[in-house]
């Protein structure tokens, strides 16, 4: 999991380099490098976050370069594991993303060959095999390369022999060309180009590239030369920046009235009571589905369990939410099933493969993600788009609020199609829904009472979320921000589920966060909140604005504005966002580059 | 040049419209009055801004995270003590001559222009106006600043007021940091007392400034600024709608059959009207707004996520963010004596005005110029006679 970067043109290598790393950052931030042709090639790697690193990256000459941040999988940290790799003589230089699954073998072969390592990486055998293949033309030399090396990658190589060239190929690991003025790019995804052009070719698995500062040639895996329809991003730059906000994150919150907004626009139509979802994953909903399944990791994998309980209440249909990479292996594939797979960024590995798994036993499979070009939404039998922009802070949140919506809709066409629910009814959702931005914006109106609660939290060793119904995964979701920002433990549970053994853990210094919504469960989670208190834990309740009953039974509450159709959930994700977030920023925590964590990972 | 935009204020006497939001993003034909100043400055060759925020910063950091074209540097404000004050946060960010405009007036490109271009190290833009005794008077002799009076006594006289729009030397910051030190935050007294220490100071005289004081001032001024706006249309227009005049659609925005509409209107992304639903000039309906059948609206301010049910008539109002109005809803006009602060208003063409988030239920009728709190929740059938404060039910 890393982030590379190519360019040539006429500006200063060094400099749009930097810039591009710095956007790259949220793919890996252990170490970072950089390799230049000026007058020779020069390579300056170190350990450490770009932001720390651009003041130290002396000012090289030269007008090509590749550069590379790092999120380490094969080899620890360390300035000889980073980016970029050299060739034995030092001449060729490259950067890749991915994991080589032979190099061992290839290594072996190599080392048999002379070739002296410096490095545990698998990365670095990349550059010896093409200094092994060189004979004077570097896109042969990659292409024979390619089809030696046998994993993920993306890589982008350049040859001191030859300065005004890069060379770039993919295979499972995403590559995109970026084309400019007299200038063009490499690199793993768009945000790292936006300020500087935002024309882009998607680089496909098996395909190279050679890309001049004025020409661009992309082949297949045969060597033949292919056209490819350039795509226009609508992103903009700007987006990548966190405008008077202290970190990404806490921006990436606030944008969620608006976020939103953008997942319902132009697909619901209050007068004409209508669901509009694009024809291709309508196509799909038409057709007799008996079962769903939802698969995803991480953030996604809980808006998936979210998901579930939605899409269940309103359709019937009974869903399955399962892991990426266990389903991959485990799970049933069919061709009688709906597969919905969730990835932000389109890329994530595990789904991918996953993905690919369940297209070839002949299930109907949608996708659900925020980047439109990404490798998901090639290969998926259709696709819904988030639509909610780039989103920077590792600590997922404005898309998994999308994510939710997207998968509300989705259950709501097929609802629709199958004539479960009358135009009363889907006018009531449609309705519940558009009040949905404005009680962000009062949960937001809140943050400084939800800064407040996060003093109880932020000594804790440990933290429970307890909470029924749909208000389960969003327990999980809560727990999970808190773990991956803050560092503090925290689980989620079935409130249902804590006497079956999590009890045995909880002591009078276990807060615990419940969510209580007023359904046929409010009796059973009071009762559940008196057994927690009868332990001398300390209860914050997430409750409803309009619920006199719950001071009687705690001492904290947090309010989220009454909404009907399980639609709650959203502006009480928002709360359990801006709790983690207060708590990570009372205890100092790196909040949008948490420790040991990537924002898509790309290898499984 | 940079250019410091002052942004911190809360804006009391416009409440309740900014209860939810500071009074720099009060919508001005769906546009923040705040986004109209930075397109003067950005249009008049201004490369940097630096926004000094404070009362709900994050709703102007989180609308603007996708404006173009220049540098925004944003700096906090804790405590809204005055405008010398505000201006004195910036200081480690200025270190030439620079201008400073607060973000709740409007101006044109031309005049910060001119302000810009001006020799004198010192120079302010001021304008007539027939209500003085809320700014600060001028006297100047030749185009320059003899004195600077803050909030003269009540006198119903045609004078010079400063706009709080100056170009400054970075000198200026000595002088704040001695006043504040005395327990003197307002700008004006600052420049008074530069005055009075010799400097000179050119006086130019504004185009287009204004100012909104009051909420009913949104009506008047977004009536002169939508007159503005180019015609477009984005979204869907359904056949047998009819539009007349300047009339500026929204993309994603349906205008169902049967609509009539006439400019200059502006209506925002998203939104739904009608069918049958009727528009008349000067008025601005928001993003994602829905307006349902035979309703009709004219001179008024229908913010963003708005809800306006079928058969209602609204004129001369204001319809805050967020909120739903039932059907058979009526604004009545008429002549009205409003209360902001303390002080009385005279208005002669007045309807409702409601805050934001309202829920209002059907048949509804607001008397004149009656004001609607935030989050109220007025019950059906009822008849508005008096203002309702924030959060309050009416059975």
């Amino acid at each position: 999991m890393c982030g590379i970067i190519g360019y040539t043109g006429h500006r200063a290598a060094n400099e749009v380099l930097i810039e591009s790393l710095k956007r790259l950052e949220y793919r890996g931030y252990d170490s970072a490098g950089i390799a230049i042709i000026g007058e020779k090639l020069q390579t300056f790697k170190e350990v450490g976050e770009i932001e720390a690193l651009q003041y130290t990256i002396p000012k090289i000459k030269g007008n090509l370069g590749i550069g590379h941040t790092r999120w380490a999988t094969h080899g620890k940290v360390s300035k000889e594991n980073a980016h970029p790799h050299l060739s034995c003589d030092s001449k060729i230089a490259i950067v890749h993303n991915g994991i080589i699954e032979n190099f061992r073998v290839l290594r072996e072969e190599l080392e048999a060959k002379g070739h002296t390592f410096t490095s545990q990486t698998d990365s670095e055998i990349i550059a010896h095999l093409i200094e092994d293949e060189y004979e004077g033309n570097l896109e042969k030399a990659v292409f024979s390369s390619i089809k030696k090396i046998k994993g993920s990658f993306a890589f982008v190589a350049i040859c001191e022999d030859e300065p005004e060239k890069l060379v770039g190929a993919r295979n499972e690991s995403p590559l995109i060309v970026g084309v400019g003025d007299n200038e063009n790019f490499l690199a793993s995804d768009v945000t790292a180009l936006l300020k500087f052009t935002n024309r882009v070719f998607y680089l496909d698995d098996g395909e190279f590239c050679t890309v001049t500062k004025d020409s661009i040639h992309i082949f297949d895996r045969d060597n033949t030369e292919i056209q490819k329809e350039e795509n226009m991003i609508e992103w903009d730059f700007n987006d990548a920046k966190k405008s008077g906000f202290p970190h990404f994150m806490l921006k990436e919150i606030y944008e969620q009235s608006d976020s939103v907004q953008r997942v319902l626009r132009g697909r619901i139509s209050e007068i004409d009571r209508s669901i509009d979802l694009p024809d291709k994953v309508e196509n799909l909903l038409n057709d007799a589905i008996n079962s769903i399944h939802i698969v995803a990791c991480g953030t996604s994998l809980y808006s998936g369990l979210v998901g579930k309980y939605l899409i269940e209440k309103i359709t019937n249909i009974p869903v399955f939410v399962e892991i990426s990479s266990e389903y991959k292996y485990f799970g049933i594939k069919n061709s009688s099933s709906l597969v919905v797979f969730i990835t932000q960024s389109g890329e994530t590995a595990d789904t991918l493969s996953a993905l690919k798994k369940a297209k070839n036993a002949g299930s109907r499979t949608i996708v659900v993600t925020n980047v439109i070009g990404s490798t998901a939404t090639r290969i998926a039998d259709g696709f819904v788009l988030t639509q909610c922009g780039p989103e920077i802070g590792v600590a997922a949140t404005k898309t998994f609020t999308s994510q939710i919506l997207t998968l509300l809709l989705i259950a709501l066409k097929i609802a629709v199609v199958r004539k479960q629910l009358g135009t009363d009814e889907i006018y009531n959702y449609i309705r519940s829904l558009k009040n949905v931005p404005r009680q962000i914006r009062q949960v937001l109106a809140q943050s400084d009472k939800i800064a407040d609660m996060a003093k109880h939290l932020k000594d804790a060793k440990s933290v429970f979320f307890i909470g029924r119904g749909v208000n389960y995964p969003l327990s999980l979701e809560g727990a999970l921000k808190l773990k991956e920002i803050s560092y503090i433990h925290a689980e989620g549970f079935a409130a249902g589920e804590i006497k079956h053994g999590p009890f045995a853990l909880l002591t009078k210094d276990t807060p615990v966060v419940a969510i209580v919504t007023r359904d046929f469960t409010y009796d059973k989670i009071i009762s559940n909140i008196g057994e927690i208190k009868a332990r001398g834990s300390k209860v914050i309740a997430i409750a409803d604005e309009k619920d006199t009953e719950i001071e009687k039974h705690l001492d904290f509450v947090l309010r989220f504005p009454t909404n009907t159709g399980l639609l709650s959930c959203v502006s009480i994700t928002v709360i359990l966002q801006l709790l983690a977030y207060h708590v990570a920023k009372l205890r100092g925590c790196s909040i949008d580059k948490p420790r040991n964590l990537a924002k898509s990972v790309t290898v499984e | 040049m940079k250019a410091v935009i002052l942004a911190a204020g809360e804006g009391k006497r416009l409440r309740p419209l900014t209860e939810t939001m500071p009074k720099v993003m009060l919508p001005v034909a769906n546009k923040p009055v705040l986004e109209y100043v930075f397109d003067a400055v950005k249009n008049s060759g201004i490369d940097e801004i630096v926004v000094v925020v404070g009362y709900k910063k994050e709703v102007i950091m989180e609308y603007f995270k996708e404006y173009e074209g220049v540098e925004i540097i944003y700096v906090v404000q804790d405590k809204q003590l005055g405008t010398s004050h505000a201006l004195l946060q910036t200081k480690k960010h200025i270190n030439e001559p620079f201008i400073v405009l607060s973000g709740d007036n409007i101006i044109d490109q031309k005049s910060i222009s001119k302000l810009i271009r001006n020799e004198s190290e010192y120079s302010m833009l001021v304008k007539e106006t027939l209500y003085p005794s809320k700014y600060g008077v001028v006297t100047s002799e030749k185009n320059i600043l003899k004195e600077l009076v803050e909030k003269p006594p009540t006198e119903k006289l045609k004078r010079f007021v400063s706009t709080g729009i100056y170009k400054l030397s970075n000198s200026i910051f000595d002088t704040i940091e001695n006043a504040t030190s005395q327990g003197d935050y307002s700008l004006s007294s600052v420049v008074q007392s530069t005055v009075e220490q010799g400097k000179k100071i050119s006086t130019i005289l504004a185009d287009i400034w204004m100012d909104i004081a009051y909420p009913w001032d949104i009506l008047s001024i977004d009536e002169a600024m939508v007159h503005n706006i180019p015609s477009s249309l984005g979204g869907i227009i359904e056949k047998g709608v009819t539009l007349k005049g300047r009339v500026s659609i929204g993309n994603n925005t349906t205008v169902h059959s049967g609509c009539y509409i006439v400019g200059p209107v502006i209506i925002g992304d998203g939104c739904e009207i009608g069918p049958n639903a009727c528009i008349f000039p000067s008025t601005a309906i928001g993003d994602n707004s829905v307006i349902h059948p035979f309703s009709e609206i004219r001179n008024s301010v229908i913010m963003n996520d708005v809800h306006i049910g079928s058969n209602s008539f609204i004129s001369h109002s204001i319809v805050g963010r967020g909120s739903t109005i039932g059907h058979n809803f009526s604004s009545m006009v008429g002549k009205a004596n409003m209360e902001v602060e303390g002080e009385f208003k005279k208005l002669e063409n007045i309807g409702a005005i409601v805050g934001a988030d309202c829920s209002i239920e059907s048949h509804v009728v607001i008397d004149p110029g009656k004001i609607i709190g935030t989050r109220c929740a007025i019950g059906s059938m009822n008849r508005i006679i008096k203002n309702i404060s924030s959060n309050i039910k009416v059975m």
